[in-house]
């Protein structure tokens, strides 16, 4: 059986499922981020295989994920960072403690 | 020639270096007018003397003038000339002058403000013979306004009392009066000719009737106000407020003949309208009776002597109207020296009797001899006895109206000369006659006998030089007639005779309270001046006055009532223009943000600030948009 | 390029107003200092000009630059004889206000100032030669005349001051209105081009020309358009008077004279038997009114409105004789008046009142003051070799030789003799006679005071003995005035 362009996309569909779920359901702000984590990645699969099986010869979408994820990267630098701060001002990574834009 | 222009200018010099000092050092400068007054009589003899012998009536032997003013494409000049008229008049005018001047002296140095007299004097003198010099209507009107300045201060000079205060502003603005028509008179001559210059307006002009007549008249009319012609006299006798030798010199001799003097002057234009003529004849005419005969139930000695002068002036114009131009000259000449001769008596004799009213003089010829004698000349002179002054140029003036026809005129100025000849016995007779009222009468200095004895000299002997002095004028003034001499002379005997019979004969103090009653209607019209200064004060200045208040009152209700009004409106209107804005306008843009608002409030709910809530919205959504798409891509 | 005298001229009082605001009103002294300085450096100036203005060559120094060229507005100054008149009164007038007012307590900086800013507007009204330069010094004459009036005035001041400028304004709106139409008919803001152009039709000059007469009849004032000017000195202190009546009023004849007469003359002939009715009115009306009133302020303010009335009618004359009277007017009364409203302001100084009926016998109180009041009186009623007869006769000559009805002039001219009335009443009741105890204790004028009104003494007694000294500026000018509207 050779691995095809379904299998790919099916096991980022699940990758990115996974991801949606714990982005959801986690309350801890690390957790969530390891979830939009996965989700981006699953994101990056797509981007490779479509490229490899739809353009082969070009390479656009494995340097388009390269690129995605430098920014991942220095998202959840910036993601830590942030969490870093809210908790030593409150103690606690809780999303749902942190609700200071309520309306 | 060029010092005739000094003339004027030395005593103009002597008024600007004494009005700024202070009032001491003004006192102690008396003497520098004195010597300006000298320089001009000296100048004016001199200017005479090289006119001499004259004959030219026309052509000025000097000239000399000064341009003014360019307006457009003309020039206004002012300018100075002399000729056979105004050298004589310069004589008169700076011998008269000097006098008074030398006069007041010793009149007048009691006072502390006699710097100021001195001042004012000089300003009149030097305006008086700028009017004199003048070659044109222009300077001769500015003259004539100066001058009614200066009778305006002089007659206040004693501001402190009522009296002389209403008297003064009554002069200026009665007089000014008058110059309106003068003023009008320019306007007139400018668009006519388009100069003001003699030469131009009167010889190089020929004057169409209309207009020669309208000229004539306003001029005449401004005559009148200077000249105390009825009606515009009214200011004559309140004058006498002033210091008396200012009298003398202003409401005697000169200022107030300075209206003959326009006439004679604008005479060309005169004769180019008989109803001009016709006019000045009448209002000499009326003046010469009306006021002779107020002059006889004066008790005031100056009053009398004022309204005296009204009289002999309606005299000039007498000769003036009836075509006599240089009779009513000559008369203005005599009629200066003996009446300023008799004004300066009366201020000796007030100076000694420490009174104006006849009725406590008595008796003062025991006591006054000089002055009994010099008044005396000068009383002859104008009661018109030969030979004194005015007796010549009465009749000359008598001799005119005859000649020309003018017979009812005849009769009328020879009941003037009754008239006159009856007052001028009755204040002799009060005078200097009968009991002595006062202790302690005594003679003037001699710095104020010593003028009035040359002005006595000159009122005695000039009538002889007459027709010496109309060769010089360029016209004729012959020896009178023996008819004429003999019937004026008899009028002038019978006005003397009813006023010793009346006056003179009793010893006693003179009581006319019988006369008074028996002829009470005509003695109430008298003593109140044909009630002229009654008329004026209720219907001009009450009216006036009474205009002027409801004028300010319409000012302020009325036409600033609009504005205010104007402005109250339209503050009403932005009020409800508020009222409006705050309820509609305001409502809708406050009535949105209300909306808005409560929208806001119910929207705010959704706000949970939690961010797994916000997640679970951008999930749900976009599930929602990819079920759409799917939907709609198939 | 030459030097710009004129821009010079114009703004170095602006300077002076910023400098003298710097020090603040914590030092006065050095506030009255520049401003002083400013004011005769100005004053110095214009003398300057004036020897060297040339009065055969009409317009001159001008000074042209493009302002704002896509509509074209031109920033262009220039004098005529006429506009050098004004200008020298108007430098003249302020600085002699500055040394009256000179021991000013109330916001001393502010003060001087705001008389510098007057001193801007004026002179730039008088040489501005481009409507939207007009308009724009017209309307700043207002704001520092406003402040002066409402912050120093008496106790009616904000009222006065409100109603001053609020009616002015009304006035100069219309003139906007004119001064748009003529652009939209000529396509030029240039005053003097838009003369020499012409030919307008003369039923769009009527409609320009009641516009701009309602803008320039107010400020004159001509009757019955003048409540303003009663409340407005009355309240006004003696500076802010003296610069209200001697050159504020005059902004208004000037306008007939630089802009109505030359630009709209078809028109100016139609009007002219209006104007010379409302100037005879005004004349005899303002000399009605003066004479009932109780204070000398007012007086002198009502007598305001009636010598206007000579400077309207000498306009309405549309002759040599009549302009050039009028342009004396103008110049004489703003001298004359001035010296009036100093002489009530010193008075009131040591009175306190202004009340006729308290101030009595000044000559023998205070012989000084009351000589120069007597005088100034005098100036002012129209006593020939003084300068008021200058105008007031030329005036009525003017008028008498042109088209205008014979019966105004005749009510002129009683004008003058009611001038005469309600000037020597004035004499009469508060310089002669015994003195009041209001007058009792008094000091006579000091050495300043008397150096204040020596100049208006000097200029009174000059224009009106030897009147070319004014006429020879204002001939040339008043002629060019006439040829432009095609002989009159």
């Amino acid at each position: 059986m050779t691995i095809g362009l379904a299998h790919l996309l099916t096991l980022a569909a699940m990758l990115f499922g996974i991801g949606m779920y714990g982005a959801l359901s986690r309350k801890n702000a690390v957790h969530v981020m390891m979830s939009l984590e996965l989700m981006a990645n699953a994101v990056n699969i797509n981007l490779v295989a479509l490229s490899r099986f739809l353009t082969p010869d070009a390479l656009t979408g494995q340097f388009f994920s390269v690129f995605s994820m430098v920014v991942s990267a220095a998202e959840i630098g910036l993601g830590l960072a942030l969490v870093l701060a809210i908790y030593r001002r409150r103690r606690t990574v809780e999303l749902d403690a942190i609700d200071e834009l309520r309306g | 020639m060029g010092y005739v222009a000094l003339i004027p200018l030395l005593p103009a010099l002597a008024f600007a270096i004494l009005t700024p000092m202070s009032r001491k050092a003004r006192t102690r400068a008396v003497p520098l007018a004195l010597c300006a007054a000298l320089g001009s009589l000296a100048l004016s003899v001199a200017a005479f003397v090289s006119v001499w012998p004259g004959g030219h009536a026309e052509e000025p032997v000097w000239q000399a003038g000064v341009t003014l003013a360019h307006v457009g494409e003309r020039a206004v000049s002012l300018g100075f000339q002399l000729e056979p008229v105004n050298a004589l008049m310069l004589l008169v005018v700076t011998v008269v002058g000097t006098a008074v001047q030398v006069y007041s002296l010793g009149y007048m140095h009691r006072e502390d403000r006699i710097g100021w007299y001195y001042a004012v004097l000089s300003l009149f003198t030097a305006a008086m013979l700028a009017l004199v010099l003048s070659d044109n209507f222009l300077g001769l009107f500015m003259a004539w306004e100066v001058m009614g300045l200066c009778s305006y201060l002089l007659i206040g000079f004693w501001h402190e009392q009522e009296g002389p205060r209403l008297a003064s502003i009554k002069a200026f603005l009665t007089t000014k009066v008058g110059d309106l028509g003068f003023m009008l008179a320019l306007a007139v001559i400018y668009a006519e000719v388009g100069s003001f210059d003699f030469a131009a307006v009167l010889h190089a002009h020929t004057w169409a009737p209309a207009a020669a007549t309208a000229v004539a008249l306003l001029l005449l009319f401004g005559a009148m106000g200077k000249s105390a012609q009825v009606p515009l006299h009214v200011w004559l006798p309140d004058a006498m407020a002033g210091p008396t030798p200012a009298s003398a010199l202003i409401h005697a001799a000169t200022m107030v003949a300075a209206g003959v003097f326009l006439v004679v002057r604008a005479y060309p234009i005169f004769e180019a309208s008989d109803t001009a003529l016709m006019w000045t004849l009448g209002v000499g005419l009326v003046t010469a009776l009306a006021a002779g005969l107020l002059a006889c139930v004066q008790h005031d000695i100056k009053k009398v002597l004022a309204y005296s002068t009204i009289s002999q002036l309606g005299f000039m114009f007498i000769a003036l109207g009836a075509g006599g131009a240089t009779a009513g000259l000559y008369h203005l000449v005599t009629h200066a020296f003996f009446k300023s001769l008799l004004f300066l008596g009366a201020g000796v004799i007030i100076h000694s009797a420490h009174t104006q009213d006849m009725r406590e003089m008595g008796g003062l010829a025991k006591h006054l001899p000089v002055t009994t004698a010099v008044f005396g000349a000068g009383a002859l002179a104008l009661a018109g006895i030969v030979p004194f002054s005015g007796f010549w140029s009465k009749d000359e003036i008598l001799t005119v109206l005859l000649h020309e026809g003018h017979y009812v005129g005849f009769a009328l100025a020879l009941a003037a000369a009754f008239v006159t000849a009856f007052y001028v016995s009755r204040l002799w007779f009060r005078v200097f006659t009968g009991p002595t009222q006062q202790a302690e009468l005594h003679e003037a200095h001699r710095s104020m006998l010593a003028p009035m004895v040359v002005l006595a000299a000159i009122t005695a002997g000039v009538g002889f030089f007459g027709p010496r002095l109309g060769a010089f004028l360029g016209h004729d003034i012959p020896w009178p007639e023996l008819s004429t001499a003999a019937i004026s002379t008899g009028v002038a005997g019978a006005g003397i005779a009813l006023g010793w019979f009346v006056y003179g004969r009793s010893t006693a103090v003179v009581n006319t309270r019988a006369l008074k009653q028996r002829y009470a209607n005509l003695y109430g019209v008298l003593a109140n001046k044909y009630y002229f200064d009654l008329t004026y004060g209720y219907f001009v200045i009450g009216g006036y006055s009474a205009l002027s208040r409801a004028s300010a009152a319409f000012d302020s209700r009325v036409v600033d009532g609009v504005v205010n009004g104007a402005a109250a409106a339209w503050r009403r209107t932005a009020e409800r223009g508020w009222a409006f804005d705050s309820t509609i306008i305001d409502g809708v843009v406050n009535g949105t943000a209300a909306i808005v608002k409560e929208a806001g409030a119910s929207l705010r709910k959704i706000q949970s600030g939690r961010v797994r809530n916000y997640q679970l919205l951008v999930s749900g959504a976009v599930v929602l948009l990819v079920v759409w798409i799917l939907v709609k891509g198939a | 390029m030459d030097f710009p005298l004129l821009t010079v001229i114009v703004f170095l009082p602006l300077a002076g107003a910023a400098l003298v605001a710097l020090p603040g009103n914590g030092r006065p002294g050095a506030a009255r200092v520049i401003a002083a300085t400013v004011a005769a450096v100005d004053l110095v100036l214009v003398g300057w000009l004036t020897l060297r203005f040339d009065t055969g060559a009409g317009m001159q120094f001008a000074e042209k630059a493009a302002w704002v060229p896509q509509v074209g507005i031109t920033y262009h100054l220039a004098v005529d004889g006429m506009s050098l008149a004004m200008v020298a009164l108007s430098a003249l007038l302020t600085l002699l206000a500055i040394v009256a007012s000179w021991k000013t307590e109330k916001k001393p900086a502010m003060w001087f100032s705001m008389l510098l800013l007057l001193e801007v507007g004026m002179n730039g009204v008088f040489v501005a030669m481009d409507f939207v330069l007009f308009y724009v010094f017209w309307e700043l004459v207002l704001v520092p005349m406003y402040f002066l009036i409402a912050t120093w005035g008496g106790p009616r001041r904000e009222y006065a001051a409100i109603k001053f400028f609020l009616y002015t304004l009304f006035g100069s709106v219309f003139m906007l209105v004119g001064i748009i139409a003529l652009y939209l008919q000529t396509g030029t803001f240039d005053i003097l081009a838009m003369a020499e152009a012409g030919g307008l039709a003369p039923s769009f000059q009527w409609w320009v020309f009641a516009a701009f007469f309602l803008g320039f009849a107010v400020k004159v004032p001509v009757f019955p358009l003048h409540t303003w000017l009663p409340d407005a000195h009355v309240e006004a202190p003696t500076a802010a008077s003296v610069l209200l009546a001697g050159i504020l009023l005059k902004m208004g004849s000037y306008g007939f004279l630089r802009i109505s007469l030359p630009i709209l003359p078809d028109a100016a002939r139609q009007w002219s038997g209006f104007l010379a009715a409302l100037a005879a009115i005004s004349i005899v009306y303002g000399a009605a009114v003066a004479f009932a009133q109780t204070d000398m302020k007012k007086l002198v303010a009502y007598s305001s409105v009636s010598h206007m009335g000579f400077v309207m009618l000498g306009i309405a004359s549309l002759t040599p004789e009549g302009l050039n009277g009028a342009v004396a007017v103008m110049f004489s009364h703003g001298v004359v008046t001035g010296m009036l409203f100093f002489l009530v302001g010193m008075v009131y100084e040591r009175t306190h009142t202004r009340t006729i009926a308290e101030v009595s016998g000044l000559s023998s109180r205070v012989p000084v003051a009351g000589g120069l009041l007597a005088f100034a009186s005098f100036a002012s009623l129209g006593l020939p070799g003084l300068s008021g007869f200058v105008g007031e006769f030329l005036s009525l000559v003017g008028v008498w030789s042109s088209q205008i009805w014979a019966g105004w002039v005749v009510v002129a001219a009683v004008g003058v003799l009611l001038a005469a009335a309600y000037m020597l009443w004035l004499v009469q009741r508060v310089v002669l006679g015994g003195s009041s105890p209001a007058v009792e204790t008094i000091g006579d004028l000091t050495k300043a005071e008397i150096w204040v009104l020596a100049p208006l003494v000097v200029l009174t007694i000059t224009v009106g003995v030897y009147w070319d000294s004014l006429l020879r500026f204002t001939d040339p000018a008043v002629n060019a005035v006439l040829t432009l509207m095609g002989g009159a």
